[in-house]
């Protein structure tokens, strides 16, 4: 059921870090290395940028990155009682961090949890050493299981893993090996990402020169089919294109993206959906934080979507959820009935069975999930 | 002007072998302009026609000259030089008393020269043979001019050697064009009697009609009367080119310039008519010379349905400039309404096209070029089709039949085996082999227009490393076993796409064109099959699979504003693509039933 009332409040709240002890080969997000002193002047401003925003009812909060455990822990503290102190925490329902392997021991995971800091995605990406290499990762296997391990033993009962298959050089038995060590440690929650070469990358650079080859996209799809088939009987849910979780486990600040709901985000780059508008902040860390400083908006650009805009983004999102959209839900939440919008595109896409309608909701099926883009396209 | 005086003459030479620097030089020579103003090549003046080099537009020049204190007026009248534009070249020509022959002396003789020699020749010009370069390092005017003496009977103490870069030999030229081409023999005192030789659409002052005056003269305020299209009109101002347009009292006999009388399209004058006085008519009208006929027609389309305003409009204004450019709207099941245009060849077909789409600024798809066909129908009727999809059912059809040219190859000896496999290949029908000299070769042969006017060119080019030069002349139509050979797309016939090809060709065609089309056409959501068949018998099979894999693995919050950008100008791109069923057809599989005999 969808409140009046989360359409219009925000539930979630992002936080970004944009620190990371090394870039990896394959990484495009708003990330630079670590430095103690712009880190600090930095934790600072979000502090301020917090206040705010602290007032809407927020359910989640999502502390992103980089690598937010690259900070000292001073720094990090310093966060977390800048959020418990400002937020009503009573409401808060899940409170994830994202962690990288190498960078937490048990004191940094006391922390957290003390912190109320209530679920972990913590970033292995691969069990193989030449994965590992190839992505640019700055730890090894042992480092992600002695990570993976002081998290629980830290009191963490809802601890999520993220994985990247289909980089070059893998085969389907490396990846149904990561697959089965991922198992052993039973977390609550997978993400299972294909590799997107993205442009601009060292990896792309890399790929371009040719000293590593393309990832090849056949093997990328039979890796994608068995990494369903193997988590759904294992257990764990496909809910989201790349997302698995054990009953109860949905990651919910996530949830609220794809049912492309209201949420705020601070620090550098970061993204906020509020009253219809979307607006994303300056990404240039300096310059965030001289903004600020100076008690300046660090908004850079906003968007106000037409209503047809908004109901093709909201069905774009909502296609990604293996549950896909309840029609009624779907009026609600743009005012549009998907038969006046999309009667042809959607029959025509029943048709080839991409996708399917069962009980009043629209959504993609197997075949449609492995080409979700074009599918989703023929809505724009 | 003295009709002694004056001299009219043109510059035809192959391309690139120096004519509009030599025009340039011509002109600073006589002050018609000064080098600064030089700097733009002053007689090509459309955008295009700058970058690919290629003079389309004839237009005027006069030079005035003063040797031995006389003064002289010298009509310099550009011309084409591109195979495509071989009919253009006798408007020119047809106003000349005159014609220097160009060649580049390290290049040597060239089709083209021959060709436009022989055009030249016909129109009983005298000729001023002239070997351009002589500074170049590699230039070997010895050679040069043995070929020119072989080819085309040129007495070698009659070539004159320049270098229009740095000017040497220029006043030469001039000497040879006042001494030995002769001045113009009208009857200054008979009617009015001028050719037009080119016309051009002025916003402002409506058509400017450019003219030759063979007898009498013409003044402003004069009543003028064509005598073909039988319209009068009401001078209101003459003028020569200088080389801007310049007004003048009176166009006096044997001069060339200019005349605007309130011409509101340029349907209204037609190139090669006869113009006279009104009150006081000429009684026959000058020779004139053939309209130059569209060789070559396509169809062109919109993209989207929306464009089909713009683009009438914008093929309207291209055609008020471009007598030989013709169009008229057609219908096609496959792509809707659009237009079948005519053009001279396939060079001029692309400049065409470019044009539109860049002031058009419409979207296009361009159907596969094809030539015209005579058919005679089993009722003794001769229809003319210049599109595959109007061919009646083959029981009606007594005789099919296609335009034949006659084609002039010249290239340097050792490429004799591969050229003569290529004209083979397009079922040439081989006539005569001349020496140019040592090193140099000619073959003729007969070639169904088809099979050489799409990429034959370009295939010689690479055949002979560039050396190899064409050109060609039509002869007729001629009986041939042909087929339409037509394309299924999910089953569907794409009309578009047929073609018509002779029959030993149609199953080897129909393989290679399905496997192009499979890699044209991007793949979709489903299966594509494509088919070629002949009639109802289908000879060739590929099918394009549907997409497996297409998804983004991530996409939060933070993401989508990028995604759907992304996905957006994705199908932007495929606005650009035609829909056929729910077949999305890029322009390039329109065209790829072009390319004729590739052996991929
Ligand atoms: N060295 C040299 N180059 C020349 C001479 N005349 C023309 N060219 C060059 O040859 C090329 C073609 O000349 P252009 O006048 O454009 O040829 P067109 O296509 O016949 O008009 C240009 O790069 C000229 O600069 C000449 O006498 N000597
Ligand atoms: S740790 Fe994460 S954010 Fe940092 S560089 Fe690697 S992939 Fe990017």
């Amino acid at each position: 059921m969808i409140m009046q009332r989360e359409l219009t409040h925000p539930n979630a709240l992002y936080i970004h870090i944009p620190f990371c002890i090394k870039r990896c080969s394959y990484c495009d997000f708003n990330s630079s290395v670590y430095q103690p002193d712009v880190a600090s002047r930095y934790v600072a401003a979000l502090e301020k940028e917090l206040g705010g925003v602290k007032d809407h009812p927020y359910k989640t909060v999502y502390i992103g990155g980089g690598t937010p455990t690259a900070m000292k822990e001073g720094q990090l503290n310093q966060l977390l009682s800048a959020v418990s102190s400002s937020l009503d925490m009573r409401r808060i329902k899940e409170y994830t961090v994202e962690v990288n392997p190498g960078t937490v021991n048990a004191r940094k995971a006391a922390l957290l949890r003390w912190g109320g800091v209530n679920r972990i995605s913590l970033g292995i990406q691969s069990f193989k050493e030449k994965g590992l290499r190839l992505l640019g990762r700055i730890h090894s296997r042992r480092d992600a299981l002695d990570a993976f391990s002081v998290l629980r033993e830290g009191g963490f009962n809802n601890l999520s893993v993220d994985l990247i298959f289909g980089w070059s050089g893998q085969t389907l038995m490396d990846w149904e090996e990561d697959l089965t060590e991922v198992l052993s440690l039973d977390p609550e929650h997978l993400s299972a990402y294909c590799l997107t070469v993205e442009r601009g990358t060292p990896l792309a650079r890399q790929i371009r020169t040719g000293s590593v080859p393309r990832p090849d996209e056949e093997s990328q799809l039979d890796m994608l089919k068995k990494t369903i088939n193997f988590l759904d009987n294992n257990g764990y849910k496909h809910y989201e294109i790349s997302n698995f979780a054990k009953k109860g486990y949905r990651c919910r600040h996530n949830v609220n993206y794809w049912k492309n709901l209201p949420y705020v985000g601070i620090g550098a780059g970061a993204v906020s959906y509020l009253n219809g508008r979307r607006t994303s902040n300056i990404r240039d860390i300096l310059s965030y934080i001289e903004r600020i400083e100076a008690g300046r908006s660090a908004k850079t650009f906003g968007e106000r979507l037409t209503p047809r805009r908004r109901a093709a983004e909201t069905l774009m999102m909502a296609l990604r959820m293996t549950s896909g959209i309840k029609e009624k839900n779907f009026t609600v939440r743009t005012g549009f009935t998907l038969r006046e919008l999309y009667g042809d595109v959607i029959d025509r896409l029943c048709v080839l069975g991409l996708m399917g309608i069962r009980q009043g909701r629209l959504y993609l099926t197997r075949k449609g999930v492995f080409v979700a883009d074009s599918v989703m396209m023929e809505f724009l | 002007m003295d009709t002694k005086r004056i001299r009219n003459f043109c510059i035809i030479a192959h391309i690139d072998h120096g004519k509009s620097t030599l025009a340039d030089r011509l002109l600073e020579h006589t002050n018609t302009v000064s080098p600064r103003e030089l700097k733009e090549q002053v007689l090509d003046d459309m955008d295009l026609e700058r970058e690919r080099g290629i003079t389309i537009k004839a237009s005027a020049v006069t030079l005035l000259y003063t040797r031995d204190g006389k003064e002289y007026m010298l009509n310099l009248i550009d011309t084409p030089g591109h195979v495509d534009f071989s009919y253009e070249v006798s408007r020119s020509l047809a106003a000349c008393e005159g014609a220097l022959l160009l060649v580049d002396a390290s290049q040597g003789v060239e089709a083209q020269t021959v060709a436009n020699a022989y055009l030249a020749l016909e129109h009983n010009l005298e000729i001023v043979p002239v070997v351009n370069k002589v500074d170049l390092q590699q230039a070997r005017p010895e050679d040069v001019i043995e070929e020119m003496e072989h080819t085309l009977g040129i007495l070698p103490r009659e070539v004159v050697r320049v270098s229009a870069k740095t000017g040497l030999g220029i006043e030469d030229v001039l000497g040879a064009v006042i001494d030995r081409i002769h001045p113009p023999k009208g009857d200054t005192a008979a009617p009015l009697r001028a050719l037009i030789f080119d016309s051009e659409y002025d916003e402002y002052r409506g058509v400017i009609v450019y003219v030759r005056i063979f007898d009498g003269s013409m003044r402003r305020g004069d009543r003028v009367y064509m005598m073909k299209t039988k319209r009068m009109f009401e001078v209101t101002e003459v003028g020569i080119f200088g080389p801007r347009m310049t007004p003048a009292e009176r166009l006096g006999t044997g001069e060339v310039g200019y005349f605007v009388a309130n011409i509101k399209t340029i349907q209204d004058v037609e190139i090669g008519d006869t113009v006279t006085n009104f009150n006081e008519k000429a009684q026959e009208p000058l020779p004139g010379y053939r309209k130059p006929l569209p060789m070559v027609y396509c169809g062109l389309y919109p993209t989207m349905d929306t464009d089909l305003v713009p683009l009438r409009v914008a093929l309207e204004k291209l055609a008020l400039n471009d007598s030989s450019f013709s169009f008229e709207p057609e219908q096609s099941p496959a792509l809707g309404f659009g237009f079948r245009c005519g053009f001279l060849g396939l060079l001029h077909m692309e400049i065409v096209q470019e044009r539109l789409e860049r002031e058009g600024n419409v979207n296009l798809i361009q159907t596969a070029p094809s030539v015209t066909y005579e058919i005679l129908t089993t009722g003794g009727q001769v229809l003319v089709i210049s599109n595959p999809d109007k061919m009646p059912p083959v029981n009606e059809i007594e005789e099919f039949r296609e335009p034949v040219v006659n084609i002039k190859i010249i290239f340097p000896v050792e490429y004799m085996g591969v050229v003569m496999k290529l004209a083979e290949e397009r079922r040439g029908s081989y006539k005569a082999t001349e020496y140019l000299s040592q090193r140099r070769v000619m073959l003729s042969y007969e070639l169904p227009l088809a099979e050489m006017i799409f990429d034959f060119h370009d295939k010689l080019k690479s055949a002979t490393r560039g050396y190899g030069t064409l050109d060609y002349t039509f002869i007729g139509y001629r009986t041939s076993n042909l087929v339409r050979l037509d394309i299924l797309i999910g089953g569907k016939t794409v009309d578009a796409l047929s073609s018509i090809v002779h029959r030993d060709n149609a199953y080897a065609r129909g393989k290679r064109l399905v496997k192009k089309l499979r890699r044209e056409i991007p793949r979709h959501l489903f299966e594509v099959v494509i088919q070629a068949a002949i009639g109802s018998r289908i000879i060739a099979r590929e099918s394009i699979k549907p997409m497996r894999k297409n998804v983004t693995a991530k996409c939060y919050g933070g993401d989508v504003t990028r995604k759907r950008k992304l996905l957006e100008k994705q199908k932007e791109g495929k606005k650009r693509m035609k829909s056929i069923g729910s077949v999305e057809i890029p322009q390039e599989a329109f065209l790829s039933v072009m390319a004729t005999n590739d052996n991929e």
